[in-house]
């Protein structure tokens, strides 16, 4: 186990910063995702941790003592490549072993890490077994057991899932999870897919252009982000975001989108809005559903729109439907067919939309 | 109208004809020169086809106590392998160099241009330099100029060939090794040497064919003792006197020691070693 901090962290490539000035610290044990679109600075940032990327000022600190200087093999890290960097020449045993072998290990107790690496992620049938006769799934596994069998205080992923299908992706994520359990080392896991983040990692620190925009536990993200772009990066169907024009008349205070449709924004939300001020309104599909439709919530708006678009997914159908010219995507829990061009009432919630400042993109509330 | 399957016919028959042809023109010339080696002068002269087999050619070439042929085989044996071995070595260690450690552009680019520069000078313009260099150092017509001679020669090519095939080798390879406790010597010895051998091997038999075959500057860099078998086979055109049988004799000889590293060299130069590293 170790504790990561991240003083004032700066990469620059030349004049161009990658990383301008980056504080982070991560705890014993924790399980912490980069995510950002690519060129956010999350694989930079990695391999500064890692040691393969030289750092350009600010500190780096594991449990207190400074590494940038020390060399990778010092760092008690292990890391999962996204290409895997699997040692070709090699059986699956000698890519287990060879770090390992390096550090001058007893052969016995190689064996026995080697054995209970093997067990733990179902490759004991494939030790003798060269790379390229693994598939991609068996690969992604004997990337992590070579991690795994250093024991190290520090495990470091760059996107190892990316080139994995759907399915095995999915499967992945829950091994990922329970080797966490196993091995209760700190994990610092990059990845551009927001579905990883949220299902595995303890706190997600969102990226871009080498910035945090914004840390914090899964649900929080998702609920209270910071700005447009967190907002827009975490969930999936991605929150929608449409600008328009605050209305204030009175106790009453509604938002008119750009194409004229209008929403009310609840009473004790509306205080901070100005009249006329530019907004951008950020609403979840999952708030916007046709189950709530006339419920006697006063936080629900009921609207008819109608449906351009259905996608059903089986117990649950993701449906675009415009109102009043707008567009929004919208969720309908169940099996209940939605028939494109149906005119149907939705609810909105009125209670979880959020509200940003079209200038500066921070949330107003 | 041909169709689809007639069209398909009609492309592999114009392809392996193609292929066909191409062979008969690489083999030819040397079919025409090994059967040369055993025609006596005046078949050779009558251009025949059909002729009696004779041995002399090559008793004469190997067994007579005028021929030097196997003292100048022996010479091409150990210049050519001494510049093959030191050539791939150095071009191996430089496109590492090059690809991996942390060089200017500018810099690897002025390398390789320079190189491919030098290998497109002629030879012999070089040589007058090299004589003199020599002489005053007191290695001249020794093997060992001549060794120097080729590396300096094949280096640029070598450098380019290896540059390629270390282009192959994954990054990550090495920054995984780098993790699991490799020093920098460690991870060339135990991850890119082993993946760059099939590298190593081809490019080891183009330079040793360009060594073999090195005539200007062993030409002018050696004396009888030290010529190797391109001097000695051009030798036996003498101003009186063609010796065709025993230079095809001699010339077929030559072609032994490139076609026996070819068969070894193919035993390693296996493609897709690096298989299975990525993805």
């Amino acid at each position: 186990m170790a504790r990561i901090e991240l003083r004032n962290l700066k990469k620059a490539y030349g004049q161009v910063e990658v990383v301008p000035n980056m504080n982070l610290s991560m705890d014993h044990n924790e399980f912490i995702c980069l995510v950002g679109p690519s060129g956010c600075g999350k694989s930079t940032t990695l391999r500064m941790i890692a040691g393969l990327e030289e750092i350009s000022g600010g500190e780096l600190l594991f449990d207190g003592e400074r590494m940038n200087d020390v060399q990778p093999s010092k760092r008690d890290i292990a890391m999962v490549f996204q290409n895997y960097a699997l040692y070709p020449h090699m059986k699956v045993r000698d890519n287990l072993s060879f770090g390992l072998k390096n550090a001058k290990m007893d052969a016995a107790e190689i064996d026995k890490r080697v054995q209970q690496a093997a067990v733990m992620l179902g490759l004991d049938d494939l030790l003798d077994r060269l790379p390229k006769a693994l598939s991609g799934g068996q690969r992604q596994r004997v990337a992590m057991g070579r991690a795994v069998v250093r024991h190290p205080s520090v495990f470091l992923f760059d996107e190892p899932l990316s080139n994995l299908d759907a399915k095995l992706r999915t499967h992945m994520r829950g091994e990922i999870k329970k080797l966490h359990k196993k091995v209760e080392s700190t994990i610092v896991y990059v990845t551009h897919d927001q579905t990883e983040a949220m299902t595995m990692a303890d706190r997600i620190v969102v990226l871009r252009a080498g910035v945090i925009e914004q840390m914090g536990t899964p649900q929080e993200l998702y609920d209270e982000p910071a700005n447009v772009f967190v907002a827009g990066f975490i969930g999936s169907p991605a929150m929608n975001l449409v600008s328009g024009v605050v209305q204030v008349n009175g106790d009453q205070t509604h938002v008119r989108l750009d194409d004229g449709f209008i929403l009310p924004i609840p009473r004790k939300n509306g205080r901070a809005l100005n009249d006329g001020q530019a907004v951008v309104l950020g609403l979840r599909p999952d708030d916007i559903t046709p189950q709530r439709a006339g419920s006697d919530d006063p936080n629900i708006h009921t609207v008819n729109g109608t449906v351009v678009v259905s996608e059903p997914t089986g117990a649950e159908t993701y449906c675009i439907l415009n109102f009043d010219g707008q567009e929004l995507m919208c969720k309908s829990i169940g099996r209940e067919e939605i028939v494109e061009d149906a005119v149907i009432p939705l609810g909105f919630d009125l209670s979880h939309i959020k509200v940003f400042d079209k200038i500066s993109e921070q949330r107003i509330y | 109208m041909l169709t689809i399957k007639a069209q398909k016919r009609l492309g592999g028959f114009i392809r392996h004809s193609w292929l066909m042809l191409s062979v008969f023109a690489i083999l030819f010339p040397f079919l025409w020169i090994a059967l040369s080696g055993f025609k006596r002068e005046i078949d050779i002269a009558m251009s025949r086809i059909s002729f009696a087999p004779v041995w002399s050619n090559y008793e004469e070439l190997l067994f007579s106590k005028s021929s030097t042929y196997l003292t100048n085989f022996l010479n091409s044996v150990i210049v050519s392998f001494s510049a093959t071995v030191l050539c791939v070595g150095i071009a191996t260690l430089a496109a590492h160099s090059l690809r991996r450690h942390k060089w200017p552009i500018f810099a690897v680019s002025a390398i390789l241009i320079f190189s491919m520069i030098f290998n497109m000078t002629p030879a012999m313009t070089l040589v007058g330099a090299w004589h003199s260099l020599f002489v005053k150092v007191g290695i001249n017509n020794t093997l060992f100029a001549l060794i120097l001679v080729n590396v300096v020669l094949l280096l640029p090519m070598a450098l380019w060939l290896m540059m390629t095939f270390m282009r192959d080798v994954p990054e990550e390879l090495e920054e995984a090794a780098a993790i699991d406790g490799c020093t920098p010597a460690e991870i060339f010895r135990k991850i890119v040497l082993p993946l760059v051998v099939p590298g190593m091997m081809a490019t080891s038999v183009i330079v040793f064919v360009f060594s073999w075959n090195e005539f200007q500057a062993a030409l002018t860099l050696t004396t009888k003792a030290t010529q190797t078998v391109p001097v000695a086979i051009a030798k036996f055109a003498q101003e009186y006197e063609v010796k065709h049988g025993a230079m095809a004799a001699a010339a077929t000889l030559s072609t032994i020691p490139a076609v026996m590293l070819m068969l070894v060299a193919t035993r390693y130069i296996v493609s897709g070693l690096t298989n299975g590293a990525i993805k």
